[in-house]
């Protein structure tokens, strides 16, 4: 049983049929309470001060006691730097398997990097197939927890964020997941309406700030989606795994995550859009796709080092909440 | 009496107005500000007033780079942005413009339609295209701001908006022979490539040139030739925001 590092979400069925434990490297970097000096690691090593963020944490959680045996990297679909983050892997001894998500979402080239990871591990489709009807147990109650966030109004923008994102992985441990997702639905069921004035939503890859859904909660309005969370909590039901996948909007072109953003904005009634960037990331460009083809208020945040927001970013968010009032 | 503080990164503008006009004004350093008149308590800033040496007042307003760092001791604090469509429309009697405010280390671009802020857009974390950018280039060519933002002809070609690095391709500037006019102008230049992008997507006919920065003349005029609309720099271009607080005052007490 070996701990195999992920550097986003990936089939996360295959890893667990073939008797391994998942660990979005993320996930680690991120709730590390020193998440900045793991950076400082990566920098220290001759990582160039100006790449994300992200890219470095993940170096430093593999290389810097992250007790990870083998690291499952994607090379196409999510970020650019990864195929550089596996080669200075390599290059202190990691194994690494690559896996690339089909820029076009073609089914045979989605479901071909599906059977080589599948080879790669030593499992077979049956196995990955019960452990999927496993997962969209998991995955059910988790999008019930989504829906208490925007419908009932019972769970704040940062659970919403926690529990969807740690889908990727599932925290290593389905079970206990599942437990622990049973036990915030029941209690969430009984809670509280929150009573905000603004709904938000929440696009672009998960904040590297940690205070970001307190600030807006205590400024008086509460993220009730959160797109890319969603994306790898994967709600979808299809009883097919390649489909499922290919539903998955994150790795592909940013035109279908417009659809399903377009949907979503609709249904939770949302009154602004939120579309946090990573600094130096490529996704910045995206802004203008999204600020063209969302017919709402954005505000655009960007993000480089963990921890809290800065005053300037807060200055804006703040502006932003004022502008929609 | 209405005071309107506004916290800048480089400097605490303040103002008191009646019902009418500005009565008064002052520009102090930001930290010496703090420094002099603030002292931090569990609730908040205390600013001591009676030492700023500002008389009866019915109503303090404050907004500014510390909104959410600083929080002065019996004053109410609003959003810089709001601060600033307001102030722009007590200054100009418009509705329909667009407010650039260049300051020390920020620069920000407002929409506003009938006397609602309804887009803006701020400079990312980069002190080029700022006052702070301005000083240190007028530092290197040995002139005063004001000088330096007198220029606009012939201006050189920089490509660094950094307000570190511009130094020295500046200097690589002076070396190459070209004069004090084309090097200035060189610098408003990039000061007006660096807002373009931003001015051009909140776009209107009008733009509402405040901040310390629109005390020069070329970066105006820039503006209007390049972009082919209208600039107004307002009677207290420096104050826009602290006056913005204070009509908001005002406006509470009616």
């Amino acid at each position: 049983m070996a701990r195999i590092g992920i550097t986003t979400t990936v089939p996360v069925e295959i890893i667990l049929a073939a008797g391994h434990i998942p660990v979005d490297l993320n996930n680690v970097f991120i709730n590390d309470k020193q998440a900045t000096r793991l950076v400082e690691v990566a920098e220290d090593a001759g990582y160039p001060r100006n790449i994300c963020g992200w890219i470095k944490g993940l170096y430093s959680v593999v290389v810097d006691g992250g007790n990870i045996d083998m690291v499952l990297a994607v090379t196409q679909g999510d970020c650019s730097n990864t195929q550089a983050l596996m080669e200075t892997l390599e290059l202190v001894g990691i194994e690494t398997i690559p896996f690339a998500y089909p820029f076009d979402r073609d089914c045979d080239m989605l479901k071909l990097q599906m059977d080589k990871l599948i080879a790669a591990l030593g499992t077979d489709w049956d196995s990955v197939m019960a452990v999927k009807r496993r997962l969209d147990l998991v995955r059910g109650k988790v999008a019930e927890l989504d829906r208490l966030t925007w419908q009932e109004n019972t769970v704040s923008g940062f659970h919403n964020h926690l529990y969807q994102v740690s889908c990727s992985d599932f925290n290593g441990d389905v079970d206990a997941f599942e437990a622990d997702v049973d036990q915030f639905v029941l209690q969430a069921r009984s809670a509280t309406e929150y009573t905000e004035d603004l709904r938000l939503g929440f696009i672009g890859v998960p904040p590297i700030f940690n205070d970001l859904y307190d600030h807006f909660e205590k400024m008086g309005a509460r993220v009730v989606f959160n797109e890319v969370q969603r994306q790898f909590a994967m709600p979808y039901q299809v009883d097919d795994l390649v489909q499922q996948y290919r539903l998955y909007t994150y790795p592909y072109g940013v035109f279908r995550r417009i659809e399903d953003i377009k949907v979503e904005i609709e249904k939770r009634n949302l009154d602004g859009i939120v579309h946090y960037v990573q600094s130096f990331c490529f996704r910045q460009i995206e802004d203008m796709i999204f600020r063209e083809k969302l017919d709402i208020p954005i505000l655009t945040i960007e993000g480089d080092k963990p921890g809290k927001l800065d005053a300037r970013t807060k200055l804006r968010m703040d502006s932003f909440l004022e502008m929609l009032r | 009496m209405f005071c309107g503080i506004d916290l800048g990164s480089r400097s605490v503008k303040l103002v008191i107005m009646d019902h009418n006009s500005v009565q008064r004004s002052e520009i102090f350093e930001t930290v010496q500000f703090y420094r002099k008149y603030g002292s931090p308590t569990p609730e908040g800033l205390v600013v001591d007033f009676k030492a700023v040496g500002i008389g009866e007042i019915s109503d303090v307003v404050a907004t500014g780079y510390g909104r959410n760092t600083i929080n002065i001791v019996g004053a109410t604090v609003i959003a810089e942005l709001k601060a600033h469509t307001v102030g722009a429309i007590w200054q100009t009697g418009l509705t329909n413009f667009t407010v650039l405010d260049l300051g020390g280390q920020d620069s920000k671009v407002i929409k506003v339609r009938n006397g609602k802020m309804v887009d803006f857009a701020t400079n990312d974390k980069c002190a080029a295209s700022t006052g702070r950018y301005l000083e240190n280039m007028a530092t290197v060519l040995g002139i005063s701001l004001e000088e330096l933002s007198s220029y606009q002809e012939n201006p050189v070609e920089l490509s660094a908006t950094c307000a570190i690095f511009g130094e020295s391709e500046l200097i690589g500037r002076i070396v190459e022979g070209y004069s004090v006019p084309e090097l200035s102008a060189g610098v408003n230049y990039t000061i007006f490539k660096r807002i373009k992008p931003m001015l051009t997507s909140l776009k209107s006919e009008t733009v509402i040139f405040t901040g310390g920065v629109a005390l020069g003349k070329a970066i105006g005029k820039i503006i209007e030739s390049e972009l082919g609309i209208q600039v107004i720099v307002p009677k207290y271009p420096q104050l826009n925001g602290a006056i913005g607080c204070a009509v908001h005052a005002l406006g509470k007490r009616r």
